[in-house]
């Protein structure tokens, strides 16, 4: 059940620490709190523009966004804590969130906390905020999705559940900025004179055995713990560190005694229950109904997008929007800021290094290696916006929600839940925006096992490749092999996640679905804008060094003769790439193609697969646009030559390897960035071994018959 | 009975969440406590289920939806 907390996600996950500046360390720290999708992220954009940075919380894995929120009592800084349904952490996560309000031994605890509550969906955040009620903390209740309420005929009474919690409310639309001044003061008041909210007891079978714990608690662990929250984690048989393991004991016991006689009898369902008791009290005493409140327009919605009939073909309608959108509205975008850079840019820059007397080497450092190389980064910027956008209208919107029921048992087939299918459709178009849309998963196992099966899923960049070798040496049957190849990357993405499941993501249990819906809404273009900007900035931070440095390093590698030849002016046979590629070309043998021409090829595609086509014809001395004509015969006798009379079996298995491996140096550094260096590196050694497993077996057996 | 042999749109209040300890504590926590008012909203393919719970939405897959046992609500 990981994966029932859907949004939140969507604000950049980054692997890595970059509090730089944009957070003042003295300022009083405020965490926002929440259940998934009640608006808190929208707030935290709200009050903090784009004063914001991600970052891993000190010493554990789970990053969270601060940022800095210009209050009228002075700068605040806002910690988004991970959105969580409860304070019983089953996920790190929600760990964190937990931690944070209960542990006083923690570095940067927060001095209050605003937690958001969904006025349309008052019980589940009244849940939560029971919970965080019983940590003590100072509360402001920050009442979200109050116009929703009202369009659905409820009205929450801000002022009688104010008296009942203990702390501040405020009704607000964060989306459109409503109430925020009223948060402002509630939130300086609270700082400025912090008490503890209100208690919500749990009933007079649960309180008595509180009581009796409460008297044997060791003053070490209260001094570090809330007292109430301790009780009750210790009764409900949680774990806390530092317990002597006789208080341990003894509230096991106490909470025994609560359910005895009970076979499906468990203390922290019981206090759960009594939670809920309690949540439904205040509910009857501050929401008032109008009308038929029952169904709701948004239901009538979902008779539709989600029936058995009409949610598969509308599912795959909206997935063949987003692939068209991520290819071919991309497209032109991509061709004219290549365009400016390789035309006035690279030559005026040129122009420039000439005019001061630069020289040969210096200008094709400049131009053909770092300028190249930001122009590739800058190719991918309108494609990733686009796909940042599509992100956060599908999940603003509520949609994604009802995809990932629609696919879901097919998704669960390698362990994976339905909203997994969203990157993987969109790697089919580029594996780069793909691999950063795994942040719409919540569950970090599920990010990294999709984001290393995203390089799997044959992206068009590959395609080209496809067509090129497969109608040289296929004929009428080119469109059959290129088809196969789409099946295969289906096949590699379904058989890799059933492995990987098995081996490294064993752990990973199919869990059932429980997913929670959030209500259709209008996404707002200011919080689509925010979320792409951040999102986008974070991928030119840290991909962008990855790309530019890869692009220079080859240009230089070509660049350097070797025997023949002067610096930046070699055939590339005889520079350091062409040596590098006939070094590799041996280990292809046992796969038919070992060529240093192929290797080169294969070399450029681990840089981008765009640049195959053109590598190859360079490697023959032929330029790109020499066409079939000459290039064609080319191509062929080399794999007459390496396969020993297989050609065939030799070009399926180069086109296998091309299928299987690292995709593109961006795949790596938008992998790099999501999951980190480790298991990036990783990935690309299975990309490596699966790919040339698959390239030797489909050439020894193909060459049996062929 | 089970949501899904309820009819659609019927008002019905949840009695028991069955199933192991991990599975009722997750539910629990959403919501689903004995007394709990549910409705199916729409149906899915392979049996899962769109549930009202309250003001809230929960999709279910059939497994999870057959350990929930429901009984008709008469108000």
């Amino acid at each position: 059940m990981t994966d029932v907390r859907p949004a939140k996600t969507l604000l950049a996950k980054s692997c890595c620490d970059e509090h730089t500046g944009t957070v003042d360390e003295r300022a009083p720290r405020v965490a926002l709190a929440g259940n998934p999708n009640v608006g808190k992220s929208t707030l935290f954009n709200t009050l903090t523009g784009a004063r914001q940075s991600v970052g891993n919380w000190p010493g554990k894995t789970v990053s969270v966004a601060r940022g800095t929120w210009r209050a009228s009592g002075g700068d605040v800084t806002l910690i988004d804590l991970p959105g969580t349904y409860s304070l019983l952490p089953g996920s790190p996560d929600e760990a964190l969130t937990r931690d944070v309000l209960v542990d006083h031994g923690m570095d940067g605890r927060p001095d209050a906390v605003v937690i958001a509550v969904d006025a349309a969906n008052l019980a589940r955040n009244l849940y939560l905020l029971a919970q965080v009620m019983e940590t003590g903390v100072p509360l402001v209740v920050a009442l979200t999705m109050v116009d929703v309420a009202r369009a659905r005929g409820v009205r929450v009474d801000a002022d009688r559940l104010s008296a009942l919690v203990g702390a501040p409310v405020v009704p607000m639309v964060p989306r459109r900025g409503e109430g925020l001044d009223a948060l402002d003061r509630a939130v300086a008041e609270a700082l400025a004179n912090p008490r503890p909210p209100a208690v919500p007891p749990l009933g007079d079978h649960v309180e008595p055995a509180l009581a009796a714990l409460a008297a044997e608690l060791p003053a070490a662990s209260t001094a570090r713990f809330p007292a109430r929250w301790l009780s009750i984690a210790l009764i409900t048989g949680e774990p806390v560190p530092g317990v002597p393991d006789g208080t341990a004991a003894l509230a096991r016991d106490l909470g025994a005694a609560l359910v005895d006689g009970d076979d499906l009898g468990d203390p922290e369902v019981l206090v759960a229950e009594q939670r809920y008791a309690w949540v439904h009290k205040v509910i009857a005493d501050v929401v008032t109904r109008r009308g038929d409140t029952r169904t709701t327009w948004s239901d009538r919605v979902d008779r539709v997008l989600t029936s058995r009939w009409s949610g598969a073909p509308i599912f795959l309608a909206v997935m063949w929007g987003v692939f068209v959108l991520t290819t071919k509205a991309a497209a032109p975008l991509t061709a004219a800021l290549q365009a400016l850079i390789d035309g006035p840019v690279a030559g005026a820059a040129g122009g420039a290094l000439t005019a001061i007397g630069a020289g040969a080497p210096v200008r094709g450092l400049v131009v053909d290696g770092i300028i190249a190389g930001v122009g590739q980064l800058l190719g991918f910027v309108p494609l990733m916006a686009i796909m940042f956008v599509l992100l956060a209208v599908l999940e603003d919107s509520g949609y994604l929600a009802r995809a990932a029921f629609v696919v879901d048992r097919l998704m669960r087939l390698i362990g994976l839940p339905g909203r997994a299918f969203l990157p993987l459709i969109v790697g089919f178009g580029c594996n780069v925006p793909a691999v950063a849309g795994t942040r719409i998963l919540a569950d970090r196992r599920h990010r990294l096992l999709t984001g290393l099966l995203v390089p799997f899923v044959t992206c068009s960049a590959r395609l080209t490749v496809y067509v090129l070798v497969a109608s040289v040496f296929f004929g009428d049957a080119a469109g059959t092999v290129v088809f196969a190849m789409y099946v295969l990357s289906i096949a590699l993405v379904i058989g890799i996640g059933l492995l990987l499941r098995r081996t490294l993501f064993r752990g990973m249990a199919g869990e059932p679905l429980v997913l929670d819906l959030p209500p259709y809404r209008l996404p707002t273009l200011r919080l689509i804008g925010t979320q792409t900007w951040v999102k986008l900035r974070a991928f030119l931070r840290t991909a962008g060094g990855v790309i530019v440095a890869t692009v220079t390093l080859v240009w230089l590698l070509s660049s350097i003769p070797v025997g023949q030849g002067t610096f930046g002016d070699t055939p590339v046979e005889h520079s350091v790439y062409g040596v590098a590629a006939r070094t590799a070309a041996p280990a292809f043998a046992p796969a038919g193609f070992g060529d240093w021409h192929n290797s080169a090829a294969l070399l450029t595609g681990f840089v981008a697969k765009e640049a195959v086509v053109s590598t190859t014809a360079q490697t023959y001395s032929m330029s790109e646009s020499a066409g079939d004509g000459e290039l064609a015969p080319a191509l062929r006798a080399t794999f007459d030559r390496t396969s020993g009379g297989h050609p065939l079996p030799a070009v399926l298995a180069f086109l296998v390897f091309l299928l299987a491996y690292t995709p593109c140096m961006a795949t790596v550094a938008a992998q790099w960035a999501e999951m980190g260096g480790r298991l990036t590196l990783f990935g690309i050694g299975m990309q490596l071994t699966v790919a040339w497993l698959l390239a030797v077996a489909v050439f020894q057996l193909g060459s049996l018959f062929w | 009975m089970t949501p899904r042999e309820a009819t659609t749109g019927a008002a019905m209040r949840l009695s028991r969440v069955t199933g192991d300890r991990r599975h009722r504590r997750r539910l629990v926590e959403l919501g689903f406590v004995p007394g709990a008012d549910v409705s199916v909203i729409a149906r899915g393919v392979n049996g899962g289920l769109i549930l009202a719970l309250g003001d809230a939405r929960v999709a279910v897959d059939a497994g999870t939806a057959a350990t929930l046992l429901v009984e008709p609500s008469h108000d």
